[in-house]
């Protein structure tokens, strides 16, 4: 794929031969007054953009009621994906009560059962006993990219009742992005790819709600709220929807919220870094052992460990959950910060000797 | 191929331009319908170019100690993520331009990772307080990919606006799309958006639709001179960024190692009924206006060839100048009228507290070969 520049270059590009016919249209309707174009895709009325993605989607979502708990709320968005009633909404406490009732598009309320469940993506898989024509397909690979329009469906702040339908807010998809993937980042316990997008969905009720594109096709489903501790800022995001694909057909195990149980740690660098001013601060040699794989490689007092196998090191926690990781005769990759130089190590660890 | 771009070009403007005729038309309400439709649909497709074409000259920066240990809020204000933070490259041998959001906790150690991937220290040289921007220095480096900059002038409220950022830790950087909001904000220094602007793209860019570069995405705050005032409405719909087209001359002094602050006369005034002017109730000594030779009693009229009315005049129109400017200032004094060029003094409290132990070195910049 070419990169584009502009929407200049864009134009001009000679693979985008469909765009310039467009461009060349447009030139003639404007000049002649006559329209090359065909019908519009679709949508009517004047400014009706929209209204086809978010009426489709619409018949094909739920509000899901369980128990309020303290300060949990007691309710959820849901979304249709089978026409015999399997709704996907998002997992929490508010499930854990005598009775979770879903209201269907049409206003009437039903008891469900839940079938399954995910903490690690906070999904559950619930089951009402009536039949459910409209749903929504869902795709077994990625739908929409970075950039590409999309309205999230959802019922936050439990601002629609009985009939009435879900909020809708327009956005686009800000990034396709694995959130967990760095070091010590617990935000979500899920390790996939999340859909991160720019419409507001951080809020009470919107979780389990739906993201579609223009074309009503589902890109995901709205996550819980949470706080990402990169930026100090609640995520706007969805699960893609081929993830809830594999969890709706039971491919994904039902509960995998454990973590990986932390290794001891028995590799050996032989380095003391500077614990004075506490964990948090930057991970500066104090003291490099005689004889140990850090004084073969050169490290000195002062110097100021970066980076670990590409990982930020922005602190002595991090270094020792990276130590906890590795085990003897594992090689590193060290960034090392000397003066006003960054030097590149590759070092092999050893054992702790006991 | 050159004239062929031009014309395609042109093309792509009489489309719009039709669009816009029949829309404003309303004669075939099915066309107009298809058209917005079929521009809506192209809009991706242009984000996308736009953020590619900026991408080489986005950086991803990290810091490394600071005051990182207060939980959840610092200094009153929320406290800053762990993750890193986003800058852009604006001259070929270097320079980058972030928001001092970025450095709120005073890190010992920055680095800067180009979009080549390479990791190299970077230096603080300057900052700029009142448009909560700041400039980075890394060494041994030429030929950088610098960004294109859009004038401010030339922008309108209502075109779309991208903003950008690496915050999330992905390299790549997330978008999120809206429109200029306004112009001319908080004293002229900022421009107003709708695009999500938070601690994940402080410091990025804000585009336009042909990813040229509007301004640097900063926190900022009406009621707070603080430099991480505003933080508390990100993604609200109202964010700020910093045009740097016509900001040269400000650069050229964060290179050299300023610290940009407002400026400060050092008077207490009051409105005046039924005239224009504002009355000189106090004057603080030691300052630039007692200095200057302003006395009680005195009556503003006029600052740097802007009439004073009342105290809004008085405040907008000092907004626009800074500490260590020479301004002219023209006063009523039994009647008469005097100009007296006074020089304006730095706030006594630093609008900074939060950062103001990392001061920024006072390294000359390189001069050009």
């Amino acid at each position: 794929m070419k990169k584009m520049e502009s929407l200049r270059d864009l134009l001009s590009d000679k693979s985008n031969l469909a765009l310039r016919l467009l461009a060349c249209m447009g030139v003639v309707t404007c000049l002649t007054g006559f329209s090359l174009f065909p019908l519009p895709l679709f949508g009517q009325g004047l400014d009706g953009t929209f209204e086809e993605a978010i009426k489709q989607s619409q018949k094909r979502m739920v509000k899901v009621y369980g128990a309020t708990a303290g300060r949990v709320d007691g309710y959820a968005s849901g979304i249709v994906v089978s026409d015999d009633g399997l709704i996907l909404t998002m997992q929490g406490v508010y499930l854990d009560g005598q009775n979770t009732r879903v209201t269907l598009p049409d206003g009437t309320t039903h008891s469900a059962t839940i079938l399954r469940r995910n903490r690690s993506l906070q999904l559950a898989l619930l089951k009402i006993d009536v039949s459910t024509p409209d749903f929504f397909p869902l795709a077994d690979r990625p739908v929409g990219q970075k950039g590409d329009w999309v309205l999230s469906l959802s019922n936050a702040f439990k601002v629609a009742d009985g009939v009435e339908a879900m909020s809708v807010n327009l956005g686009v998809i800000s990034l396709r992005t694995k959130i967990d993937a760095r070091l010590g980042s617990r935000d979500v316990a899920y390790s996939g790819e999340l859909v991160l997008i720019d419409a507001i969905t951080s809020n009470p009720g919107a979780g389990g709600g739906a993201v579609v594109t223009v074309d009503g096709a589902l890109v995901g489903s709205i996550g819980r709220v949470i706080n990402s501790s990169e930026t100090n800022t609640r995520l706007n995001y969805a699960v893609p929807v081929d993830t809830l694909n594999r969890f709706v057909r039971g491919e994904l195990p039902s509960d995998t919220a454990q973590m990986p149980k932390r290794k001891q740690g028995t590799a050996y660098l032989g380095v003391r870094l500077f614990t004075l001013g506490g964990r948090n601060q930057p991970a500066y040699v104090e003291r490099v052992i005689q004889n140990s794989p850090a004084a073969e490689i050169g490290l000195k007092p002062d110097d100021l460990i970066i980076s670990i196998n590409g990982e930020k090191i922005g602190n002595i926690r991090e270094y020792e959950l990276m130590m906890k990781s590795i085990s003897p005769g594992d090689e590193l990759i060290m960034i090392v910060k000397r003066k006003r130089k960054l030097l590149r190590v590759t070092v092999q660890v050893t054992a702790k000797k006991s | 191929m050159f004239i062929l771009k031009k014309w395609l070009l042109s093309f792509l403007l009489l489309l719009l331009v039709s669009i816009h005729v029949s829309a404003q038309e309303g004669s075939d309400p099915l066309k107009a319908q298809g058209d917005l439709k079929r521009g809506l649909l192209l809009t991706p497709r242009a984000f996308r170019a736009a953020v590619a074409k900026v991408q080489p000259s986005l950086v991803t920066i990290e810091s490394f100690g600071g005051s990182s240990t207060v939980a959840g809020k610092i200094g009153g204000i929320r406290k800053q993520g762990e993750g890193n933070t986003t800058g852009l490259m604006i001259s070929p041998d270097g320079y980058v331009v972030t928001s001092s959001f970025n450095f709120i906790e005073q890190p010992t150690t920055i680095t800067v990772i180009t979009s080549d991937g390479v990791r190299r220290v970077a230096e603080l040289m300057g900052r700029d307080d009142t448009r909560r921007i700041c400039l980075l220095k890394i060494d041994d480096v030429r030929d950088m990919p610098v960004a294109e900059a859009v004038a401010p002038d030339g922008l309108r409220v209502g075109q779309w606006a991208i903003s950008v950022g690496v915050g999330y830790g992905d390299k790549n950087p997330a978008i999120s799309t809206g429109i200029i909001s306004a112009k001319q904000r908080m004293g002229g220094r900022a421009i107003q958006t709708d695009a999500n602007i938070s601690p994940a793209n402080y410091g990025g860019p804000l585009l336009d639709i042909e990813g040229r570069v509007i301004g640097i995405c900063v926190p900022m705050s009406a009621d707070s001179r603080s430099l991480a005032g505003g933080v508390e409405w990100y993604d609200s719909g109202i964010g700020f960024c910093i045009p740097i087209s016509g900001g040269e001359d400000l650069i050229e002094k964060m290179k050299q190692g300023q610290h940009i602050q407002r400026g400060v006369l050092g008077v207490k005034t009051q409105d005046i009924k039924n005239r224009e002017g504002v009355r000189v109730l106090n004057v603080l000594p030691q300052m630039p206006a007692a200095n200057a030779g302003i006395a009680k009693g005195d009556i503003l009229v006029g600052l740097e060839s802007i009439a004073i009315a009342n105290l809004v005049d008085l405040k907008t129109a000092l907004e626009r100048q800074y500490a260590g400017d020479e301004i002219e200032v023209v006063i009523e004094r039994a009647g008469k009228q005097q100009r007296l060029k006074v020089t304006l003094a730095a706030p006594v409290t630093e609008d900074s507290e939060d950062v103001s132990s990392v001061l920024p070195s006072r390294r000359r910049a390189q001069p050009k070969k």
